[in-house]
């Protein structure tokens, strides 16, 4: 009988391994750099075996296997793959703003393989990158984690298919800005943001209840219970009710979080990460008891009322306060040079180079729920890494080459001046400008004009 | 005794009627009613089937059906004879999906208490019970100009949103008779989202479709056991899931409209994950998916045009700085690359057939002899033509090849049909000969230059949408020549909330085929000028709209109405 269970689930194994798409594995033998492991210290002189895409040795004196490659890394500083816990890019469509609960929208849906934000992330040493809906509703779509596989067309191929599933909630101005001042529905208010919660998994409660019911009732004889509607919006509440996606909120105000850190508590929501969280130092003590912690900015903030109230102290505050803190781009610009923004927690809050190196790599692992497979350099983890020339938290560093399972889609010596993988052929060739201003900066005088066209000319992400 | 009287009287009138009917028919005040139904085209080449050699003989047909062919038919007394001497008989094209003469029911007014979070399914463009039937009429130029170029039965698609309705199956031929051949023959889908309301993006579409896919499923449920059960609650199927339902139970497939790759793929998720039938259409960008295309076994139907070759063209040689030419360089290998990814399909054992949704009658032919340039087959590009969208929309024993029985189909040409020079002399559809004028090659130059320099008409209301990133907005424009200019106004979604606005345009501009115009939008306190650009071709328009700082974002527009007198 035991082995037939087993035979049975290396099966099943077997039939899950074929239903993903087969990812490349690379394999490799870093020489003679600085490892910096995030976990373990840092190691001198060290080695990094890779096969098949899994970290196999990290040690001294390491030989390669035959066929395969090293990689002289001395005077080379190696660390875990840089991971952004709140990204956009790679994504076709970011909000699907048309209602103030749309947890039935999936962002893997809408992975766009050849966007070259892909490919510049990878140039700043990120390889994971958590493609978020948007934050024009107060439950948003889910998210996907992506891996940064570069070349993929497959949009399943850029899927981290081992990710668990995580979704994306928003609270404050955002929503009550498209549905309250936009749409005139609920929520216009604060209020109106909890209530909207509280409404829909109690809903959701009674979805699950009105299918256990059915499901118990089909099967017996003479049955006169009926389907009920089928609502993957309410299922999907229903699976954070039950644990099984884990809750990325945007929010800013201190009330604000310590809200939704009530709501979760009185519907036993375990699972929950702040994004943004600028006043997130506020409520750190009680962010730290009950969260997966926050996913902040470095210093961003002013750009709307609800982000006044900020501090470049905020990750160092938090982290020290025992909450986990990572340290995000929510841009396509920033997500290539994160570990800059991460330095800057040293700066402002005298972090250690580990706890800085963390808020890139291990934490925000940690808040995906993938810190078992990545996030530091340790034997029998997937081998994302990054080699760089100056140590990463040094104003001066710039990565050299960027792996992803072992596999290299970054290296600076063979980069090409246009990595674009598709061009149209329809497409003018026009000279390109670099604006002055930046992105964000724009968006705050327009707020109200993409309001009025419902997004329709620009999508606020932030 | 009375009330039979009366009957008595009723049948009287009724035969009289009848007679005078028959009466009237006979005299045929139209002149149209043809002097007979039977006609042989005698000695001409005939290419039966795709990859088939052309033999001499004779097609005799009646009725519209095939009665033989061959060089030695004895012809019946009535068979009209047309002398096919030097022309060439190809069977009648089939278009695999299309919008020839299909006109866009008019959009129901918004409720002023619309929910734009969940509004009914019919406003939000979710009308699977809709008939393409319909919405279709076989007069007017776009029916005549493909029948022109050759087509002969056309699938012709519903307009409207992400499930506009069921397509039907066309033939191209009388306009006195019913020509459907197949109603309700499949489900049309594509990924366009909703304006101003849910779904409104790709990603709403997508579980929208999920939704609305698996109620209907348990609708179907629902009724089984309110059939076999006592005491089991009413079922309540909505129109959608009663037009749903026939694809739920696979008797109809899905036709998507996917012009990338990715949209491709996302089509195949769907399929894979709900399990439905499923066709490919409107494909343009397909060469990353060959494979998977393959695999999955989806028929497919591609764009029956060629990429637009303007960027190519404009590229300039001198002047240039190096990342220019190397830019210029790769947009000139997407250009070639797509042009060749027909014969790939045709390498891959792909039978696909054509779409002509988009596409312009007159550079059909053009387009399918680069494809042949670029490596396609003839016989593949005949097969696209005939046997392969005869097989995917399942007519295939009625239609793609002329043989006896089957219908009486045909193109008529002077030369071989991918020869440049060749041109259509006759085209039969349901057994009804369509002549047409042969011109001559200095007539077909000079025809040319007049156009290229006529001034296009842009008068009327125009309907238009822009894509965003964040979905499809639009409304109207209407213009009208004043003096020397053009005035008008746009209409726009409203800033300050739901419903549109309207606001004059300024500075509209013909020349050429582009208009040109600008309108300003008041929004929190600021001005904003949006300036609209198009090339203007026949009764649509493809361009963009503008914002200063902003970009720009794709619009397309169609002449809704030609006068605005309304």
């Amino acid at each position: 009988m035991k082995k037939l269970n087993i035979l049975f689930a290396a099966l099943l194994g077997l039939g899950l391994n074929y239903s993903y798409a087969q990812t490349p594995k690379g394999s490799v033998l870093i020489k003679n750099a600085t490892v910096l492991t995030v976990t373990k210290g840092n190691l001198q002189n060290a080695d990094v075996l890779v096969q098949d895409g899994i970290i196999k040795q990290v040690g001294q004196n390491l030989t390669a296997p035959s066929g395969v490659q090293t990689i002289d890394a001395t005077g080379k500083y190696v660390m875990p793959g840089i991971i952004d816990a709140h990204s956009h890019v790679a994504l076709d469509v970011i909000n699907e703003a048309s209602a103030p609960i749309t947890s039935e929208v999936r962002m893997k849906d809408v992975v766009n393989p050849f966007e070259i934000g892909i490919y510049r992330a990878l140039a700043g040493g990120v390889t994971i990158s958590h493609a978020m809906h948007g934050s024009a509703n107060v439950i948003g779509g889910q998210n996907a984690t992506l891996k940064h596989r570069w070349g993929a067309k497959d949009p399943a191929e850029i899927i981290m298919q081992d990710a668990p599933r995580t979704i994306k909630f928003a609270l404050g101005e955002n929503p009550t800005r498209v549905h309250g001042r936009g749409n005139g529905i609920q929520p216009r208010t604060r209020m109106g943001v909890e209530a909207v919660l509280r409404n829909g998994f109690n809903e959701a409660l009674q979805y699950k209840k009105a299918w256990e019911t059915y499901n118990t009732a089909k099967t017996q004889k003479g049955n006169t219970v009926t389907p009920p509607v089928y609502s993957e919006r309410l299922q999907t509440l229903a699976d954070i009710l039950d644990g099984k996606i884990i809750v990325h909120c945007h929010s800013y105000r201190a009330d604000e979080i310590y809200m939704l850190i009530n709501v979760a508590k009185d519907f036993g929501i375990k699972k929950l990460v702040f994004q943004h969280t600028n006043e997130g130092f506020k409520v750190a003590p009680e962010i730290a008891e009950y969260t997966m912690g926050a996913s902040v900015f470095a210093d961003w903030w002013a750009y709307k009322m609800e982000v006044y109230y900020s501090t470049a102290y905020n990750a160092a505050i938090l982290q020290r306060n025992g909450a986990i803190t990572s340290i995000n781009s929510d841009s396509a610009e920033l997500i290539r040079h994160l570990y800059h923004e991460a330095a800057k927690t040293q700066r402002y809050g005298g972090l250690t180079d580990d706890e800085a190196l963390a808020m890139i790599t291990l934490n925000p692992a940690k808040q995906l729920g993938i810190d078992d497979k990545v996030g530091s350099i340790e034997v029998g983890k997937q081998a994302d890494l990054v080699i760089f020339e100056g140590h990463p938290l040094s104003s001066y560093a710039v990565p050299q080459m960027t792996f992803v399972d072992g596999v290299k889609y970054f290296d600076i010596k063979t980069d090409k001046d246009d990595q674009r993988q598709y061009v149209s052929a329809s497409e003018m060739v026009e000279p390109i400008f670099l604006h002055g201003e930046e992105n964000h900066q724009c968006l705050q005088d327009v707020d109200a004009y993409f309001e009025a066209f419902q997004g329709a000319f620009f999508e606020h992400k932030h | 005794m009375k009330k039979q009287f009366l009957k008595a009287g009723m049948l009287g009138l009724l035969i009289a009627g009848f007679l005078s009917h028959t009466a009237w028919a006979q005299s045929d005040p139209t002149g149209k009613r043809r002097v007979t139904s039977t006609y042989a085209i005698t000695n001409a080449t005939i290419f039966a089937a795709p990859g088939q050699q052309g033999t001499k003989g004779t097609v005799l047909f009646r009725d519209g059906v095939i009665l033989g062919m061959g060089s030695n038919l004895s012809l019946p007394k009535d068979a009209q004879v047309i002398p096919g001497d030097s022309l060439f008989i190809y069977p009648g094209f089939i278009d695999g999906a299309g919008n020839m003469g299909i006109t866009k029911p008019k959009d129901l007014e918004r409720p002023k208490d619309l929910i734009t979070s969940n509004p009914p399914d019919e406003i939000a463009g979710i009308t699977p019970w809709r008939s393409a039937t319909e919405q279709f009429s076989i007069t007017g130029n776009q029916v005549d100009d493909w029948r022109k170029t050759g087509f002969t039965v056309t699938q012709v698609l519903p307009d409207g949103g992400m499930l506009p309705g069921k397509s039907s199956i066309m033939v191209l031929g009388n306009s006195g008779s019913v020509n459907v051949l197949q109603e309700n023959a499949a489900l049309a889908a594509n990924f366009r989202g909703s304006r101003g309301m849910y779904p409104a993006t790709l990603a709403g579409v997508m579980a929208k479709f999920r939704d609305v896919y698996q109620n209907t499923t348990l609708a179907l449920d629902h009724s089984k056991m309110y059939a076999s059960t006592a005491g089991v609650k009413r079922p309540e199927l909505t129109p959608t899931q009663m037009g749903m339902a026939s694809v739920v139970q696979k008797q109809i497939p899905v036709i998507f409209t996917a012009s990338s790759d990715l949209e491709v793929r996302r089509a195949i998720a769907l399929q894979k994950e709900l399990g439905f039938k499923l066709i490919l259409t409107g494909l343009e960008n397909y060469e990353s998916v060959i494979d998977l295309i393959k695999t999955s076994g989806t028929p497919v139907l591609i764009k029956l045009q060629v990429p637009d070759d303007k960027a190519i063209k404009s590229q300039k040689s001198e002047g240039i700085t190096e990342d220019t030419k190397a830019q210029y360089e790769r947009v000139k290998e997407a250009y070639d690359k797509a042009l060749k990814q027909a014969s790939l399909l045709e390498k891959a054992g792909i039978p696909f057939g054509f779409s002509t949704v988009d596409t312009k009658p007159g550079d059909a032919m053009k387009a399918v002899q680069t494809l042949i340039k670029n490596g396609l087959s003839e016989k593949a590009a005949l097969a696209a033509l005939t046997t392969n969208p005869a097989s995917i929309l399942g007519i295939n024993r009625v239609a793609g090849t002329i043989e006896k029985g089957k219908m009486a189909n045909f193109v008529i040409s002077t030369d071989s049909i991918f020869k440049e020079d060749a041109q259509i002399k006759h085209v039969v559809a349901d057994g009804y000969v369509f002549n047409y004028e042969l011109k001559k090659k200095a007539a077909k130059e000079a025809e040319k230059t007049e156009n290229g320099s006529a001034a296009v008409s842009v008068e009327g209301i125009w309907e238009y949408t822009s894509e965003t990133p964040a979905g499809s907005s639009g409304g109207e424009i209407s213009i009208k020549k004043e003096g020397t200019g053009y005035s008008g106004t746009i209409s726009y979604d409203d800033p300050s909330g739901s419903g549109k606005v309207t606001a004059p345009i300024k500075n509209a501009v013909v020349s050429g085929k582009t208009l040109t115009f600008e309108f300003d939008v008041a929004a929190g306190g600021m001005n904003l000028t949006v300036s609209i650009s198009g090339e203007i071709s026949g009764s649509s328009m493809e361009g963009t709209m503008s914002v200063a700082q902003f970009g720009s974002f794709p619009l397309t527009a169609k002449l809704s109405s030609p006068s605005l007198t309304l």
